[in-house]
Order: C-alpha cells, then structure tokens, then sequence
C-alpha cells in the first residue's frame, strides 16, 4: 500500500468513494423505488378493484352480466400491467372475467377475502409472472352481494422500475468516470506540488539552501500597507511573505496581533501546501543563517586555533601535554623539533620511548605525583644537550577536564643556561665589589707604609754619593715602590666610585683636553686620532677628572691594540630626545676574541704581558660611568658603519677588525646649558 | 488502523445488499394457471320477484327494500328475490312478461300494470304520514318567477315523462292554471338512469332551469348537499295516493294475501318494524284498492287531452 503512488492513491480513493456513492445511492434508489412504485403499484390495483367493485353493483343486482363483462374488460384494457379481472357473487360463483379459454380454477383459492375486511392483497406465482391479487368487496351499505377480484403483474412492476433504474446506472456510471478523470487531473496537480516540494527538500539535503520552493508573493507587503519602515526585517525582501521574516511575525504594525486578518495575508497566502513550501523556505532561510553563523564560529574558532598554535609554535620553550601514560597528546613545534620529529608524528607517542633514558624529563614518577597531588610542580634541572650542559626551568601544570579530575599535565620547559649565567656573573660582581671594598681598605693600609718605603729610600739616595753601587739598588726599591704606589692609587681610585665629585662639565672640551695631551705621542707610534664631535657642545653632569681618567684609558687600550698603528675615530653625538650624549672610539686594531669580549670589564683581566698592564683599566672605566648613571659597551669587530675612515697617508698599515667602545652618559638637564643646547 | 478503514468500505459496499434482501422478501403463492373451466351461473333459485319500480339507482333500491324483502320471506316463509330493472319500461314490460310478482312503483306506472292485470293490494304511508304524496314546482330563491303564470317562456325540468310526483302531477297543475307545454321556452327530463329526483333540483340550483318538478320530500334527501335556502317551492300540487304494491296478473292470490298480511304486520312503533319501515322510506303499509289510483287516472286522462303527447 506504502508503494503506490500517492496520485494513484488520491485518484483511487476518489474513484471509491464516487463508486462506494454511485453504488449506495443506485442501490438505495433501487430499493426505495421498488418500494414506493410496489405501494404505488398497489394502490392502484386498489382503487381499480375498488372503483370495479362500485360498478359492479348494479350490473351484479341486475344480473347483467353483459355490462359485467364490459367492466372487466374495461379494465383489464386501460391497465395495461391488469393481467385479469374477475367478479364474483356473493356465493363466490364467477360472473364474469377476463380470461379466454376457461377460468383457472386454482385463482378462487388463492386469495380469499374474508367477511368484513375491506382488501386482500396476495402475490401469485403463476409461473410466469409474479401478480399482485387484488379481492375487494362489493357492498352495498353493510352488505357484501358480491368480490372482485383483479390481478397487476408484479412483473411488469419490475420491468418499470429497471426501466427507471437503468438511467440512474447510466448517470452513476459517467458520473464514476468524470470522478475518475477528475480525481486523477485533481491528484496529479496535488502530487505535482508536492512532488516540487520533494525536489526542494532533496535540494536542502544536497545543500541548495538557496531553492525557492514557494511562490513569490503576488503583492510586497509595504506596498499593501504602504510602509516606509525600511528598517523592518521584511522591507524590500521579495522572495517570501512577511510573516516569516523574523521581527514582523508576532506584532502586526497596524496593531493587530495576529496575520489572519491582515491584507497582506488575505492577498499572499495560500493554501496548506504553499504554507508548507513557505514553512520550508523559511527553514532553509534558518538553516542558511545558522550555518553562515556556525561557519563564521568555525573560522573563529580556527583563526584562534591558528594564533594559539602559531603562539605556542613561536615560544622557543618545549610545550608538550601529557597523559597518565606519559603518551604525548599535543606539542608544541619547538619541542617536536627537539625530538626530530613532526608534530603530528609525535602526538599519541609515548614520551619516554622518544627522550633518552635517564633524560631528567624522562620522569614517569613524577606524571604519577602529578596525578595524585594535581600541585604545580617547578624545578630546575641541568641537562646534556648536544654535548652541552644546558639549564632548564620545568614546569608541570595539571589540566582538569569538565568533570574537575586531572586528565593531563601540561609541561613547558625553558632553557635559562643563560639566565644562570647572569647569575654566576652577579654572584661574581658581587664578589668582585666585596674584593673592591677589600681592595681599597689594604691600599689604603698599605699606601702609608709604601709612602715611608719611597720616602727612606729617597731620603737614602740623597744620603748616598754618586758612584755608590748602592744607589742601583737604591733606586730599584725607588721605582717598584712607585709602581706599587700606582697599583695602590689605582686600588683606591677603584674602590672610591661612590666619593666623585660631580660639576656640569662640558663632554667635548673634556674629550678634547685628553686628546690634545696624548695626541702627539700617540702619532709617534703611528696611531692617528680623528675627531667627529657634536659641534653642539653637550653639557653633562660630572667628575671631569674620572671621566679623564676613562677617555684616557680608552685611548690607550686602543693604541695598544695597534702595535703597528692605525686610526682612531673619536665621535660624540647628542642625543637629545633620549636625554642622552653618546661617544664612540673605534679602533683598528686587533680586536677581542669572542671568549674575551664577556670578561674585558672584570678586574684584573687583562690580555696584555705581565708588566703592561694592572688589568685594572676597563674595571675602573665600568665603575666611573656607572656612577655617572650611564653605560659602556663593546663591539668587536667593529660595525661597517662606524669603522673609521683610512687616511690617505696610512695605507701601510696593517687594519685589523677593530674595537668600537660605546659610552652613554645622561646630559645635565638641572643647567641652564642644556636649554642653549 | 488501515485495516478498520478497508472493514467500513466492505461494510458500506454490503449495506444496499441488506436493502436488496429487504425488498425480496414478499413470498409468493403458487397458482397454477393452466387449470381451466368454463364457469356458469348456478341457476336462480323458485323464488317470488320483488322490483322496485327504478327511480333510484339498483345499490339504492337494494338498499332501502333488502330488510324488507328479508322480513316478508321470514314473515311468510317464501323465498323472495329482488329483482332490478333499469328503467321504468323495462319495469313493465318485465311484470308484462312474468318475471316480477310484486311491483312497488308509483301511481302513473301503476295504471300501465294495471292495464296489463296487475292489481294493487296495498299501498304505503309516506314519511310524511299520509298516504299521499305530493309534485312540488322548485325554482331558484333569487329568481324573478313569483307564480305559475311567470313560468311561461321558461325552461322547464322535469325527473321523467313516467314520473307521477316529478312530472305528471306538476303538469296537472299547469295546466289547471293555464299553462301548457307549449308556453315553455323548454321542457326537459332528467338524464336517468337512478338519481332523476336529485339531478332536476341540481339542475335548478345550478341555473341550467329555471323551474324543476319534483315529487314531495326530495329537498330533504339533498339538505346536506346544497344550500337549500337557494331553492324556493314556487307551488306544491295537491295530493295523490303514494305509492303502490300490485302484484302480477296470474300470481297467486293466496300468497299475495300472506304478503299483505306481514305487510300490514309492520308496525313503526316497534323497533325492529321501524328499522324496516324507514329503511325502506315509509312509515307504514296500508291496505289499497284499485279504485284509489281513480283520481290519477282521471288526471291522466286529463292531461293526455291538453299535454300534445308528452304523456307516455
């Protein structure tokens, strides 16, 4: 039944009723017919043996049985369905009748009337035909002088009745046709549309969700009501009607509550099927706009994806997550890297099977710890990467699910080797300031004795003639005396940063100053100094005497970088919107190698031979400009951009990479100087 | 569900069945037609003929003389059969020819009987109470005509040339006042036969006449038909002798005594006698003569001098 074609069903249901109506009303016609034209019939048959019997009356008194025979025959002719007539005397003997070739006798028994009824009705079988048997009496006042008897075909009744009968089977019959073809014109347009709404719906399972399964609506609503609201949600949108735009459909504007009234409705709206195409527009509308939203979200939720994976991708820290199992369930590019493989290919890896056994990381106690405790676990620990020894800093954060238990640890690890050893040079500064202090108080002790030794010694040589062997010696303990004092004023110059005395100083002219006094002995070992100073003349605020002391030692570190001479390039740059003036003094010397570059500002380290230096230059350098407020640094080689110019006379000199000494100091805001700046 | 559906189509499709059976189930009786035989009318029993002379209808006639008849053959012990001519000759020529004993007919056919040897024995009491009975002359309440003189030029309808009270004895009267047949525009006679009495006072009431001639009593037998104030008596001629008994020429004078005997027996003060008495339109039966019907006779003779042959 599910199989047949729904337009076979409609048109075969309409053809049963209109067959079931036909049948029932042929029927019903039928029998009510044969029921009326019966009595009808019968009636009749009555009133003709009655009216027979009133006439009968005077020919039976009067024995004429002439005018008897007449009657009969009267009326068996003008009946044409009167099969016989007969009338009988009060002795039931036959006065006359219809019949030729003798009376059938079995007739009189048939039916008999008895005394004091009005009628008999019986129906005869003669083998033939089926007769109504009328007996009637013939009375006068309360006496019966006489019967009648007469006899209608029952058959002939019937033969009327399929004669009525015929035209009503007739009319049924094209009336089942018409039916038929009008069912099935009916059902077919019926399972058109539907089978369009089919073909829509199959389109919204395939992804059009843009088929138009409804009509257009005959007439736009604001052109009914003649709206200018272009705001509201159904302005200007022609494809559907405006109760199914979102924002119209509960509150009418004119204020009616319900669209059932509206015009727009009267004239838009159609029956149950066009409502269902609309209800699926409207769905596939919905369905459009949710799935723009969902897939608006999913960019969303992608482009955040991306940014966490390109943050978590960029961090140079191992992030990985893990399971009880130690299984790896996301990491991050830099540790996938670290394990030589693909992200991808080390998700869902066990991580103890990827890292090397006793790997400090390698720690499947500590997941179980992780596990139980659901604590932060934070340690350092020293690892051999590479053949080096790195120190990480790792961090094991339990990840509840929604349930609240722990279903993994996120694990991040950084290498802070280099953090470390900032701290080992903090601690050495520390250190090295404590041995300063030290330092300065033995120098200090020591200066007042060194100063009786020079002294005596002195005192002795004046004591001492000429010629005496013992003034060589005299002077020997004269001179390493001296340089002990100098070792002992640099002692104290280091350990005295904090006493300088600060004045606003102008930076050139102390340059300058140095510059002038070294320049001629430093052009004798072929070392040339070039200038390029800000011509703005920057004020700062200093200890001109260190800050000689500095330039100087700067000046002679590099001459002494160039053995077999060069250039220095001298430059000072204001720096006004950093509040800063800057000097740079680039070499052409030999450079620093890059082990030494990391310790040139430590005390007491010193490249050059034993007697050459105290090793204490750099370090006092370091102190006098930090206890201005500013910087120094070194490069080297030399950056291209600041590597001093070649003199056009100095091409024989040998040019090595160079050092450039980079010095920051902050300009004196507290003078009026620097609002002539 | 479905199946519920397809049960009430089947039981809507069966439904006119059950109307088809219905119509079917008149049974029949078997009779078989080819059993045939001439019939033929068992012969008359002997009996005494009694006629009512047919101014009424036979239905009428048997109706008013049946407990009559019954009564005289308790009465006498004698079979006695109504007989029923259909007009006022056939009446007479059928005691002519032997076949009714007792007549029961007016004054006028009596003296046709009589000539042909009938002779009366007795004769009735009108309802009236009289042995007599009157011609009344009827016209229309609203009509011009006020005496018999007015009916000259008029139409005139009359219940039959043999009637004594619907004819002869109106005629009588017209004449004694002058009028004769031939002064009327029309002289017409009711269509017969039975009912002549009513249909020549219809026949007025409806204006097809302008004077019809009745005998005494029938206004009353139509009170309940027409409105009689419509109809006015013009004039009532004076009265004969009623209606008479004779019997035959030939019959037994012996039964017709024990006839006349259980005749005069009847008594309208007993009720089983005035059931009988008023049934048959009388009050009584009372012992007659020949000579009684003179004055009809003579009336007769009358008018058969002026009439110009409308008379019989």
């Amino acid at each position: 039944m599910d199989k047949i074609r729904f337009s076979t069903k409609i048109g075969l249901g309409t053809s049963l009723i209109v067959l079931l109506a036909a049948v029932l009303l042929t029927f019903t016609f039928s029998v009510l017919g044969t029921r009326i034209l019966v009595d009808e019939s019968k009636k009749h048959g009555r009133v003709q043996a009655e009216n027979l019997a009133l006439r009968a009356v005077d020919p039976i008194l009067s024995a004429d049985f002439l005018q008897l025979k007449d009657l009969v025959d009267a009326v068996r002719n003008v009946g044409s369905n009167v099969v016989y007539s007969f009338v009988q005397d009060e002795a039931g003997n036959v006065l006359a009748h219809t019949f030729s070739n003798g009376f059938p006798v079995d007739l009189l028994k048939a039916n008999i009337l008895p005394p004091d009824q009005k009628l008999s009705i019986r129906l005869l079988n003669n083998g033939q035909i089926l007769i109504y048997d009328f007996a009637v009496p013939v009375r006068i006042g309360q006496s019966r002088i006489g019967t009648v008897r007469l006899g209608l075909s029952r058959t002939d009744i019937q033969q009327t009745i399929n004669e009525l009968l015929h035209p009503v089977l007739g009319v049924s019959l094209a009336t089942l046709i018409v039916a038929v073809f009008l069912g099935s014109l009916f059902a077919s347009r019926i399972t058109r549309r539907i089978n369009d709404l089919r073909a829509h719906a199959e389109a919204l399972v395939t992804g059009d969700l843009m088929a138009q399964a409804a009509p257009k609506p005959t007439a736009n609503c604001w052109e009914i009501l003649n709206c200018k609201l272009e705001e509201c949600a159904a302005y200007g949108d022609d494809t559907r009607p405006c109760w199914h735009t979102a924002g119209t459909r509960s509150k009418m504007r004119n204020g009616t509550t319900s669209c059932s009234r509206c015009p727009v409705y009267l004239t838009n709206s159609g029956d149950e099927i066009q409502d269902l195409a609309e209800t699926f527009d409207y769905l596939a509308l919905t369905l459009r706009l949710h799935l723009e939203e969902l897939y608006e979200a999913e960019k969303a939720m992608a482009r955040q994806q991306e940014l966490l994976r390109t943050v978590l991708d960029s961090t140079p820290d191992h992030v990985c997550l893990l399971d009880r199992q130690g299984t790896i369930l996301a990491l991050n590019r830099a540790y996938a890297e670290f394990l030589g493989l693909s992200p991808t290919e080390a998700v869902g890896k066990p991580e103890e099977t990827l890292l090397p056994e006793g790997d400090p990381l390698n720690d499947r106690s500590m997941l179980e710890v992780m596990f139980r405790s659901g604590r932060i676990v934070n340690r350092e620990v020293q690892v051999v990467r590479n053949n080096r020894r790195l120190w990480l800093h790792v961090i094991r954060v339990p990840v509840r699910g929604a349930s609240g238990n722990i279903t993994s640890v996120l694990r991040t690890t950084r290498d802070i080797t280099e953090l470390k050893s900032y701290q080992v040079q903090l601690i050495q500064s520390q250190k090295m300031e404590s041995l300063g202090t030290m330092a300065g108080g033995v120098a200090h002790e020591i200066n007042t004795p060194l100063g009786i030794i020079l002294g005596y010694a002195q005192l002795l040589l004046e004591d001492l003639p000429d010629g005496n062997p013992m003034r060589d010696d005299l002077r020997i303990i004269e001179k390493q005396t001296q340089v002990c004092k100098r070792i002992v004023a640099g002692l104290l110059d280091f350990s005295r940063q904090g006493e300088s005395e600060m004045q606003g100083m102008c930076f050139n002219n102390s340059i300058m100053e140095v510059i002038t006094l070294i320049r001629h002995p430093f052009e004798l070992e072929r070392v040339y100094i070039v200038t390029d100073l800000d011509d703005r003349m920057p004020v700062i605020n200093g200890n001109p005497e260190q800050l000689k002391q500095v330039w100087v030692n700067l000046f002679t570190n590099a001459r002494d970088a160039m053995p077999g001479g060069g250039v220095i390039h001298v430059r000072s740059r204001l720096m006004r919107d950093d509040g800063i003036v800057q000097l740079c003094i680039a070499d052409t010397g030999t450079g620093i190698s890059p082990g030494d570059i990391t310790q040139i500002f430590d005390p007491f380290f010193s490249t050059k031979g034993v007697d050459e230096g105290t090793g204490l230059g750099l370090s006092i350098s370091f102190g006098i400009i930090e206890s201005h407020g500013g910087s120094i640094v070194v490069d080297s080689p030399v950056p291209l951009e600041d590597y001093p110019q070649k003199p056009a006379d100095q091409d024989d000199i040998d040019y090595g990479p160079g050092t450039l000494f980079t010095v920051r100091l902050p300009l004196d805001c507290s003078g009026d100087d620097l609002e002539s700046l | 569900m479905r199946f519920k559906v397809i049960y009430f189509m089947w039981a809507l499709l069966l439904l006119p069945l059950s109307f088809w059976g219905c119509s079917n189930e008149e049974d029949s009786i078997r009779v078989d037609f080819s059993k045939r035989a001439e019939m033929t009318v068992p012969v008359q029993k002997d009996a005494i003929t009694y006629a009512y002379l047919p101014q009424y209808s036979h239905a009428i006639s048997y109706g008013r003389h049946k407990l009559l008849i019954e009564y005289l053959s308790k009465a006498t012990g004698m079979a006695f059969r109504q007989v029923y001519p259909n007009t006022f000759d056939e009446h007479v020529e059928m005691v002519k020819r032997g076949e009714i004993d007792i007549s029961f007919s007016n004054p006028l056919i009596y003296l046709r009987l009589a000539k042909l040897g009938a002779r009366a024995f007795a004769r009735i009491v009108e309802p009236s109470g009289k042995p007599t009975f009157s011609g009344e002359i009827i016209c229309r309440a609203d009509s011009p005509i006020k005496t018999l003189l007015d009916c000259r030029g008029k139409r005139w309808i009359a219940v039959d040339r043999s009637s004594a009270g619907g004819f002869l004895y109106p005629l009588g009267m017209f004449l004694e006042n002058g009028v004769t047949p031939k002064d009327f525009s029309d002289i017409e006679f009711a269509p017969g036969p039975g009912g002549k009495q009513e249909k020549v006072v219809l026949a007025v009431f409806a204006g097809a006449f302008d004077v019809g001639s009745i005998r005494q009593g029938t206004l009353d037998l139509l009170k309940d038909k027409i409105d009689l104030d419509r109809i006015r008596v013009l004039q009532r001629t004076r009265p004969y002798p009623s209606w008479v008994y004779s019997h035959r020429k030939g019959f037994s004078e012996e039964q017709a005594k024990r006839i006349a005997g259980a005749m005069f027996a009847l008594d309208i003060r007993r009720p089983d006698d005035a059931v009988i008495l008023n049934t048959a339109g009388m009050r009584g039966i009372i012992p007659a003569k020949d000579e009684d019907y003179d004055p009809v006779r003579r009336l007769v003779d009358r008018i058969r001098e002026q009439d110009g042959g409308l008379m019989p």
